[in-house]
């Protein structure tokens, strides 16, 4: 989402934080129906996850994702949100997270998503993506601290939106949200900004893979180009629910091998509408 | 691996079967009261979203959960795919086969009879064993009906011994009319000999057209001491009985108002045929696609019956300009041949008959983003009575804008949701007060839960049940029945999701539970 407020400093802010906690708590009184809050709908919808790489590493019992996301955005300040299980571990641009995309590519002799056509034809409209560091890190455990969050940012949300992720607050997860900002910030949707985000890691406890859930439609893109790397202590016949298998390959990451499996291509959004149709809006009172 | 499938007509078939097995990961619990199968008809999907395939004719890949109570319990998950080579023998054929049953599900304590949603016969499966037993093909196919259709959801007698269904035979279509049913025919099951009854169906007066003679769903009551069964006709309208050489627009013949017919269990012997008669009321409603349907057929002195109505072209499939005018290829979220969008909200209707009284209430919402604690009725597909048949749950499937076809979408002229205005609708499982026909609307919002898969069913004793829900990419969700914001525990496996590398498996219609 954008923005706009990212930040606001003294009395000001606690007047903020109070009036946007009354708004929480009628929404919460008025059983999250937004008609009674119209203030909470998000007034436009211009960031989204243009592609991303991403390493699924399973061990037999954990799951560790590395990933680097090309973000669009029309504004100055963007938030970045994901739901994660409880148990997770978050971080953010460590040595591993800078090296292992990287490595992996080097072994195979691939260059990640410059390999892919889309993606090259999005750095030749919008030029090369601008790296940008993400900051003020947080977990909302509870979607009324989530929309507090972004009614104290004045980002506001959209009702489906909120919706499904009301559906991952439902199974113990909890929202993970980052904060980042470009220097070249555009006003026109066709020619966003164009981001590269620092490397960042989730773990989390599992026995099994778990590929992550599909994006939901932030109003730039309909669809997100991947590479999805899926590194394995054991050979697996595991496979992509959306994307083909374009490469079987073995690695060694930090002393370890690993059997590689990486999967490419685009996979739609959740909640695409159709074209020329606005966003989400508080319905119109009746005449 | 190939086992031989014995058939009730002709001679026995040659059938592939597939099977694999795995643990799914469990976090929370599993309620003592699961302790059984979860039986789901998955499908699978090619990848490459340009190949065209219909959606009634993908891959069945039955799959069965074997849920252990405990916290966490476990989940040992069977895929059994069935006949999986037939699309790469004879692809001129491929509407042709026996049993193809990736949607309907219908099971006693040891036996499952899985069903296509419109074509072949039912596929009866040993659960214990996890094999198939026999097809349960009453009619025979020739060269110019070559194949049959089947009700997809059985009726049950009160004790559950006896199920009953529809089967005919598919005529060709001509350069006279569209593809029409013929040789109609009512099917007794006696679950525990196995043996097969059938007589012939007259249709009713004024509702005798054999195009659209398609019933998804059927019903058992009794009344004043006799037998029926209520057949729920869809109506779905078949241009041709083949897949499209080429998917391109075409004309599309509408479907009528789906009506409801009724027939007489006869106790004598020497009956053969049964003369239908309209349900009154339900054609006045002048809905399409009635398809599920929960009864609560108690007390053996009438009904109450809950269904739905789609409405929805479910003779189409997704393939080519949507509404919006843009081309396939211009459509992430399209795949070609996949299940049909909605043209508009559908409708649940409540119709009760007990006495000498008879009353009807329906249900039909469109989704408001500002009041989403108020449900929606865009594309109802399941529909349960919990154990104390105080509740009703229902889940509705949403809207996805850019995936109905221009071409259909012409048919319902006049019909057609507002597309300048409509979006994207969520998926919606919703708890409603059975007596009201309303949403059990609760002032936390534990009534209702968006984003959920539309495969639910409700598993209780009357004492506490549960709602599972599942769909291969989320896995298996529990939740309280009275509290759908909080899930009890889920399980789920990335195995699920994918056939090799080149299929997914996309979101299944239904699932049933069987106690161990």
């Amino acid at each position: 989402m954008a923005l706009n407020r990212p930040a606001v400093g003294g009395p000001e802010y606690l007047k903020i934080v109070k009036e946007a906690s009354v708004k929480v708590d009628k929404l919460e009184a008025s059983n999250w129906d937004f008609d009674q809050v119209p203030e909470i709908f998000a007034r436009k919808q211009h960031a989204d996850v243009m592609a991303k790489e991403a390493v699924h590493l399973h061990d037999g019992r954990t799951m560790t994702r590395v990933g680097r996301l090309v973000l669009g955005g029309v504004g100055t300040h963007f938030n970045l949100m994901g739901s994660v299980p409880s148990d997770s571990t978050f971080r953010v641009a460590t040595d591993y997270t800078s090296h292992v995309i990287g490595e992996i590519n080097r072994q195979v002799g691939k260059k990640g998503l410059s390999d892919l056509p889309e993606y090259r034809q999005i750095e030749e409209r919008l030029g090369e993506a601008e790296q940008v560091e993400f900051s003020n890190y947080g977990m909302f455990p509870r979607v009324k601290d989530l929309v507090l969050w972004l009614l104290v940012h004045d980002a506001g949300c959209f009702p489906s939106t909120l919706e499904t992720i009301v559906r991952r607050f439902a199974l113990g997860n909890v929202v993970q949200n980052n904060m980042y900002f470009t220097k070249h910030p555009s006003k026109d949707p066709k020619k966003p900004a164009l981001m590269k985000s620092p490397g960042l890691l989730v773990q989390f406890p599992s026995k099994v893979v778990e590929w992550m859930e599909q994006p939901i439609y932030g109003g730039l893109v309909d669809k997100t180009i991947k590479v999805e790397h899926l590194l394995t202590i054991t050979p697996t016949k595991i496979s992509h629910p959306y994307l083909p298998l374009v490469l079987e390959s073995k690695v060694r990451i930090v002393d370890q091998d690993y059997y590689l499996r990486t999967f490419s291509g685009s996979s739609p959004k959740e909640a695409l509408r159709g074209p020329g149709v606005p966003e989400e809006r508080p319905t119109k009172p009746k005449k | 691996m190939n086992t031989w499938i014995e058939s009730d007509t002709g001679v026995a078939e040659a059938a592939g079967i597939e099977t694999s097995e795995f643990d799914l990961y469990v976090r929370g619990e599993i309620p003592a009261c699961l302790a059984g199968s979860l039986i789901i008809a998955t499908s699978r999907r090619h990848k490459d979203r340009s190949v065209f395939a219909r959606w009634h004719d993908s891959q069945a890949d039955l799959l069965k959960l074997d849920l252990f109570p405990g916290r966490p319990g476990r989940v040992r998950a069977s895929f059994l795919a069935v006949d999986p080579d037939w699309p790469d023998v004879e692809p001129l054929n491929a509407p042709f086969y026996a049993t193809q049953p990736n949607h309907g599900l219908n099971c006693s304590k040891d036996t499952v009879w899985a069903t296509n949603l419109l074509f072949g016969a039912p596929l009866e499966v040993d659960l214990a064993s996890w094999r198939p037993r026999r097809i349960l093909r009453l009619v025979g196919p020739d060269r110019y009906r070559p194949q049959l259709t089947t009700t997809s959801h059985f009726a049950w007698s009160l004790d559950n011994r006896y199920a009953y269904f529809h089967q005919s035979l598919l005529e060709r279509e001509s350069d006279d009319h569209p593809v029409r049913s013929a040789d109609l025919k009512l099917v007794e099951l006696d679950v525990v000999s196995g043996s097969l009854r059938t007589w012939n169906i007259l249709p009713p007066a004024g509702d005798a057209c054999p195009n659209g003679a398609n019933f998804h769903s059927a019903f058992y009551f009794e009344e004043k001491g006799e037998r029926f069964v209520g057949l729920l006709r869809t109506g779905a309208i078949l241009e041709t009985l083949a897949p499209h050489d080429r998917p391109t627009e075409h004309h599309v013949s509408p479907m009528e108002p789906s009506t409801i017919w009724v027939v007489r269990i006869p106790e004598e012997e020497d009956v053969r045929v049964l003369h239908a008669l309209l349900l009154p009321g339900i054609r006045d409603l002048q809905g399409f696609a009635l398809s599920h349907l929960d009864v609560d057929a108690s007390g053996g002195d009438g009904f109450t019956l809950f269904a739905n109505f789609k409405q929805s072209d479910v003779a189409e499939e997704t393939h080519g300009e949507n509404l919006y005018g843009e081309k396939p290829e211009d459509v992430p979220e399209h795949y070609a041949g996949m299940i049909i969008e909605a043209f508009n909200c559908g409708q649940v209707i409540r119709y009760c008959r007990r006495g000498d009284a008879m009353s009807l209430k329906t249900f039909c919402r469109a989704y408001v983003p500002g009041k989403t604690s108020l449900g929606h009725s865009w594309l109802p597909i399941n529909i349960q009575l919990d154990s104390t048949r105080q509740r009703l749950f229902c889940s509705f499937s949403g809207f996805r804008p850019r995936l109905l076809p221009r071409h259909v979408a012409r048919a319902y002229k006049g019909l057609v949701a507002d597309l300048n205005q409509i979006r994207y609708v969520p998926p919606l499982l919703m708890r409603f007060d059975s007596a009201r026909l309303e949403p059990d609307t609760d002032s936390k919002r534990r009534h209702l839960s968006y984003a959920e898969s539309v495969a639910f069913t409700v598993v209780g004793n009357g004492g506490s049940d549960y709602v599972c829900t599942f769909a291969p990419d989320v896995g298996l969700r529990i939740y309280e029945a009275d509290d759908l914001s909080t899930a009890v525990g889920y399980a789920l496996s990335a195995e699920l999701m994918t056939y090799g590398d080149t299929h997914f498996r996309p979101t299944p219609a239904h699932m049933q539970f069987v106690a161990r």
